[in-house]
């Protein structure tokens, strides 16, 4: 008897890592099979699921930027002010009349460059928190994207240009219907994500990463340069926001000024749910895509239901809240015993 | 275990709320209307609604209407309209938050077979029919009201809506034509992105530079009523402020005393047509490409019938 009791227990202390690990994933699962319940014919339908993938698309970048820089224990705020003004730049870029591979390429080293700005600026001017720094480039990189366009849209893009947010990967040689297409940008998605698992599990600068955001102090006595990293990591952020960009042009055929406009509060969102700690060092990849995924379904299936945007809006920031909140249960479940 | 239950309950308690908000759809023609802005944050698009939704009644045709959280979200309007064109309706009736970004799922209803108006701003996509007011006549309506209440040469400004929308451009362009036209002095063009607050702040920027106003012409009348806010704070009176809109926040004020005229569109019969014309597509018959919805001007006389 008493032995039973005890197999249980430790059975259920086994299960703790996993439930740690996974919890996020256990609620993105409850969330798809409701949904599925709730609009049975349109939901788990090819169409609605590309869908929530092409509207999850660049969003689930910037929120993979923003992931990077709080596990350093740090934020961008500016992410959709980058992604804003890279696209206005490949805009810009694309009516001139330049070759398909220079558009493409000029929002992912824009977007770069500008994250690196982020970068330097924290580190050189000794911001006494990035938010400040990245506070500032919103409305700097924002005023520029509005600068160089007149605030006025500029549209019309190539096929070639618009291939990773907008194409299309036939899949009827495997008996699907035309319909049943793939888009570009899931394969981008997890693309992106899994080298961004690779480069912070696998890399040493990776784990270093994880280090900074664990203890800056520890770090730099450790021999670790703090502020190379901070701007890799701000650059990469960047870069990760030139890709939204480019899915963005992909999707909207436009360069247009209200784009990624509060998106930064969106990504932030996404890691917080996803299971990423304010206090740095913590939180996983595979967390984040959850995270993106879960307020692309939750939109996606209130859409559906006709529910209105307001409500939509008092459902995410709840979902923000709940999050947390099991987050915290979680940890005391780990420390209890 | 614990937390597996609370999640659970949570849930389920979260489904059971959005599932009371799930209307049951039957053979009737679904037609859905997708606006900029919440009715609720703009009355003009309180009056779409309320049209849209009288029409559709009249009609019998199952109306959805969606409308982002905030005017201006481009995005959200795009992934509404995606998951809504999945789940599958019949007609659409669009008025464009950005007509560049809105166009490739407007092209894509269109091959799908969903017939596509535009309401109140033209898309750019080609063949598609609109509906709504000749915002550059109607603008020029108020221009000429402003020329006969002031003296040839006077300073005069405008406040432009969010500058990447066609409905604000026409509108500038249109008052610029009157007021250019009748030899008034146009010392400032700037955008208050359709908004009361912006608008108060860039009139206080005009006024600090340009005391002698004697005109201002706001795109809308949210924010002409911005500018009158400011004019109140400068202690500046008998200044001409023409609105555009005819919302019952500035009929009341025309009746104040406090707005000169503001340009009524009829945004009911945008509603209204929005659906009689889609549901006409989804029929199979065929439709002018521009259906003007009107415009007229509202001064003290007539601003009543506005409230």
């Amino acid at each position: 008897m008493e032995i039973k009791e005890i197999n249980k227990e430790s059975l259920f202390l086994k299960s703790i890592p996993y439930f740690e690990k996974y919890g996020i994933l256990i609620v993105l699962i409850i969330m798809i099979v409701g949904l599925h319940f709730l609009q049975p014919e349109v939901f788990l339908s090819w169409r609605n699921i590309t869908n929530i993938f092409k509207q999850v698309s660049w969003q689930s970048m910037l929120a993979l930027g923003v992931f990077i820089v709080i596990v350093t224990a740090g934020i961008d705020l500016s992410v959709g002010s980058i992604m804003m003004l890279s696209l206005m730049v490949l805009a810009i870029t694309a009516k001139s009349g330049a070759e398909w591979y220079i558009v493409v390429l000029i929002p992912l080293i824009l977007g770069m460059l500008c994250g690196m700005f982020n970068g330097l600026g924290i580190v050189f001017l000794r911001m006494p928190h990035p938010f400040i720094m990245t506070l500032g480039t919103l409305y700097i990189f924002r005023g520029a994207g509005n600068l160089i366009s007149g605030g006025s849209p500029i549209s019309g893009f190539t096929d070639e240009v618009r291939f990773i947010g907008n194409g299309r990967i036939d899949l009827t040689w495997l008996g699907l219907d035309e319909t049943q297409y793939l888009p570009v940008s899931v394969i981008l998605i997890a693309s992106v994500f899994f080298s961004m698992w690779l480069f912070l599990n696998h890399s040493r600068t990776g784990k270093w990463i994880y280090a900074i955001g664990g203890n800056p102090n520890a770090a730099r006595a450790a021999g670790i340069n703090v502020d190379k990293i901070l701007v890799i990591v701000y650059s990469l952020c960047g870069l990760l926001s030139g890709f939204g960009a480019l899915i963005l042009a992909g999707r909207a055929d436009s360069g247009y000024p209200n784009a990624g406009l509060n998106a930064e509060l969106d990504a932030i969102a996404a890691c917080i749910i996803g299971g990423a700690s304010f206090f740095g060092g913590r939180g996983t990849v595979l967390g984040v895509f959850a995270g993106v995924m879960i307020m692309g379904i939750l939109r996606n299936g209130l859409n559906l239901m006709d529910v209105s945007a307001f409500w939509q809006q008092v459902f995410i920031g709840a979902i923000i809240v709940i999050a947390v909140y099991i987050d915290v249960l979680r940890k005391d479940l780990g420390t209890r015993k | 275990m614990n937390i597996i239950k609370k999640l659970g309950v949570f849930f389920t308690s979260l489904f059971l709320m959005l599932s009371i908000s799930v209307a049951s759809s039957f053979a009737e023609k679904t037609i859905l209307f997708s606006i900029k802005g919440p009715g609720s944050g703009n009355p003009f698009w309180a009056s779409v609604e309320k049209g849209a939704a009288e029409e559709a009644k009249k009609l019998g045709v199952k109306l959805i209407m969606i409308a982002p959280p905030q005017e201006g979200d481009v995005q959200a309007q795009v992934n509404q309209l995606e998951d809504q064109i999945a789940k599958g309706v019949d007609a659409i009736a669009l008025a464009p938050s950005d007509p560049n970004a809105l166009a490739p799922i407007v092209d894509d209803a269109i091959k799908n077979g969903i017939p596509v108006v535009f309401v109140d701003t033209k898309g750019s996509n080609e063949g598609v029919t609109f509906i709504g007011t000749n915002n550059e006549n109607g603008a020029e309506l108020a221009a000429k009201f402003i020329c006969e209440k002031t003296p040839k040469g006077s300073d005069v400004a405008i406040l432009t809506g969010i500058e990447s929308q066609s409905t604000a451009l026409l509108r500038r362009d249109g008052a610029a034509k009157g007021l250019k036209g009748c030899g008034l002095n146009i010392v400032a063009t700037q955008t208050a992105e359709w908004d009361t607050a912006k608008a108060r702040s860039v009139t206080e920027a005009i006024l600090a530079k340009n005391p002698n106003i004697k005109a201002i012409f706001g795109s809308n009348d949210n924010m002409a009523l911005g500018a009158i806010q400011a004019l109140k704070d400068a202690g500046m009176k008998d200044i001409t402020v023409v609105g555009f809109d005819a919302t019952p926040d500035a009929a009341n004020s025309i009746l104040a005393g406090e707005m000169t005229a503001t340009v009524a569109q009829f945004s009911y019969n945008m509603g209204a047509y929005g659906v009689k014309y889609a549901l006409e597509l989804a029929n199979g018959k065929k439709i002018d490409p521009n259906i003007d919805t009107g415009t007229q001007l509202v001064t003290k006389e007539n601003a009543k019938d506005f409230k």
